[in-house]
């Protein structure tokens, strides 16, 4: 793929997770926020393949890095790499990985295999992943017992659940508008 | 939409960026290793103090000290909740500590010195793949695609109402991606073209 | 001097071009016909950005697909919509962009585009952001930072398509002084009346070619006998199998 085509792309994918944090986040009723910063995780995946999805996420979090309030909440800065939820940032760039790894090696002939696929590896690499590195975020930074922290992460499982399920929706929809993309970055549509 | 870099110049605004991120990163493992309530919490003070000496340049920061203690008090709610009371003072103590340096820095340190530090933090990554050279332009996309993606979302969101009398939502996620996937083709275009590969 | 030579373009299933060759010679060629013709594929195979099936395309001697560190300098496009062509937020760095080619941006480039604006009486759009600017002034950053790069050939891809009356007569204005060869495709054929040369484009041939004065005449009346042919056989009523007797 020509370098002007990886740049724009991996520009894009960086500025969809951007415009996921600075919509105002939705509050389920026990209080618990749903940010959809890890849907863009999972689609940056799915639709763009593991290297340039990490290279994706990466440009994303230097952005954040720099002080750009780019985070749901307005948040930026590097404080943010020392919070409690560091974690799960740092599990976004691994999370896209895997993701676009799966992606790559699962069937996508159709658009409906293309979607299941889809909504398998969002839930092992943006799902699965990222609670993992939350996890071990929570035990490391905020202190709390392994029992504690997965307890913790066990909250937000539901709602990925349902964002692994959007990837697949919006999955979908590119295997059918845009045929000859390739997903998960594979070398052939 | 701006960064959080002040144009008030503040002693810590001559501190190169890359001692500044170095020191940051130092203090960061520091703070974790202590682990008593008394020498934390003077480091907490100190810390307070150090951010407060900025005086004027921490105005952009401001409104994010309201969330940063409503991030302190719910992980102490937390802690408490497991009765885990002192755990959950020294978490308290380790957030506001290192929050408070690093708003000191983003504050003090403007974009491009801070740029220049992570791309040369990044080189390692290029194994992977990552290419940390074009940094800047890179961002700068990022945020064009941001704004353009908002102008997209209305344009569609319209449209959508006009047609079903509502609000299109979610909905409008999978056109929206669509559509913007069709744009970057076009910038990829105007890239190759305007620098030469 | 752009030139085509035997130039197939082959895109899926459709044939754009076939077998088309044409020595592009003049200072100011315009390039007119239905949408569909070929027009934007044409632009695109002298830029370079796709390579012909089968032929081959030059620029100053040089293959168009093999140009890359030089082609800023060679050739320069603006397409139509400014918004997927401005990439910087700023209009000074924008306007850097097209001097650094990407790399960081130095200091002596910002100052580069600065003098530029100033000299052009947009001092105060330096350091505005893009975003602020209405459509018509987006365009205008999109032709300061393609002029600024000086290339030796500029293709403008329907660039009055979005701009209101006043400032088509000032893009017109700018494109007569240049020095450089321009062309330019569009579906308001009052732009190119005056030019040296105009191509007329009809699925992929070459219709027409010569003055603009003569060859805007021809494809108008041939537009406007489509268009009245078409409007015949809508109107005239079919003859019903019961109606004969």
């Amino acid at each position: 793929m020509k370098p002007s085509q990886t740049l724009a792309q991996v520009s894009l994918f960086a500025a969809l997770m951007a415009v996921f944090g600075l919509i105002p986040k939705i509050d389920l009723p026990l209080g618990v926020p749903i940010t959809l910063q890890t849907l863009g995780v999972m689609l940056a995946g799915c639709l763009l393949g593991p290297r340039r999805a990490l290279h994706a996420i990466v440009l994303f979090l230097c952005g954040v890095a720099l002080g750009l309030p780019l985070l749901s909440g307005g948040r930026g800065g590097p404080a943010v790499f020392l919070a409690p939820s560091a974690g799960y940032l740092l599990g976004w760039p691994l999370g896209a990985w895997v993701t676009g790894a799966v992606m790559a090696r699962l069937p996508a002939a159709s658009p409906r295999t293309a979607a299941l696929s889809a909504v398998i590896a969002s839930a092992l690499g943006g799902l699965l992943c990222i609670h993992a590195c939350g996890v071990l975020g929570l035990m490391g930074i905020a202190g709390l017992t392994a029992r504690q922290a997965l307890l913790g992460t066990l909250v937000f499982v539901p709602g990925d659940l349902l964002k692994c399920v959007l990837c697949a929706l919006v999955v979908h929809t590119v295997a059918r508008g845009l045929p000859d993309w390739r997903l998960g970055g594979r070398s052939t549509p | 939409m701006g960064s959080l870099y002040s144009e008030h110049r503040s002693w810590l605004h001559a501190c190169p960026a890359g001692l500044k991120l170095g020191v940051l990163a130092l203090l960061g493992a520091v703070l974790y290793a202590m682990h008593g309530v008394p020498i934390l919490g003077l480091a907490a003070l100190a810390c307070c103090l150090l951010f407060a000496s900025l005086g004027p340049a921490t105005r952009p920061v401001r409104r994010l000290l309201r969330a940063l203690l409503l991030a302190c008090v719910l992980l102490l709610g937390l802690h408490a909740a497991l009765g885990q009371w002192q755990a959950g003072v020294l978490s308290v103590l380790r957030l506001l500590a290192l929050t408070l340096l690093s708003l000191a820095m983003t504050v003090s340190t403007p974009p491009s010195a801070l740029l220049a530090v992570l791309e040369s933090a990044l080189q390692p990554l290029q194994a992977l793949g990552v290419r940390s050279e074009r940094l800047a332009l890179q961002l700068a996309l990022m945020l064009r695609f941001t704004e353009h993606f908002f102008v997209l979302w209305r344009r569609l969101d319209d449209a959508h109402r006009l047609r079903t009398g509502r609000a299109g939502g979610l909905r409008l996620l999978a056109p929206l991606t669509l559509r913007m996937l069709d744009a970057a083709r076009r910038v990829a275009d105007t890239l190759e073209l305007r620098l030469g590969d | 001097m752009p030139e085509l030579q035997n130039v197939t373009l082959i895109r899926g299933q459709r044939t754009i071009f076939e077998a088309l060759s044409l020595r592009l010679d003049a200072q100011r060629i315009g390039l007119i016909g239905d949408n569909g013709a070929g027009k934007s594929s044409l632009f695109r195979l002298l830029c370079g950005l796709d390579l012909p099936s089968q032929g081959s395309v030059r620029v100053a001697g040089v293959a168009a697909h093999a140009l890359s560190r030089e082609r800023p300098g060679l050739i320069g496009m603006m397409f139509q919509n400014p918004d997927e062509q401005i990439i910087f937020p700023t209009v000074e760095d924008e306007l850097a962009l097209s001097l650094t080619r990407g790399a960081r941006v130095r200091k002596d480039a910002l100052q580069a585009a600065r003098q530029f604006l100033h000299a052009r009486g947009l001092g105060d759009w330096c350091p505005r952001a893009v975003s602020s600017l209405s459509q018509g002034q987006r365009q205008h950053v999109c032709w300061l930072a393609l002029l600024i790069a000086k290339p030796q050939l500029m293709l403008l891809d329907e660039p009055f398509a979005s701009l209101d009356l006043p400032g088509q007569y000032a893009l017109d204005a700018e494109v007569a002084k240049l020095d450089q060869q321009v062309m330019l495709s569009t579906h308001q054929l009052e732009h190119v009346r005056r030019f040296e040369r105009v191509l007329w484009l009809e699925q992929g041939r070459v219709r027409a070619d010569g003055p603009g004065s003569e060859v805007c005449a021809a494809y108008a009346a041939d537009v406007a006998q489509r268009q009245s042919q078409s409007v015949a056989a809508n109107a005239a009523p079919p003859v019903a199998a019961g109606d004969r007797d």
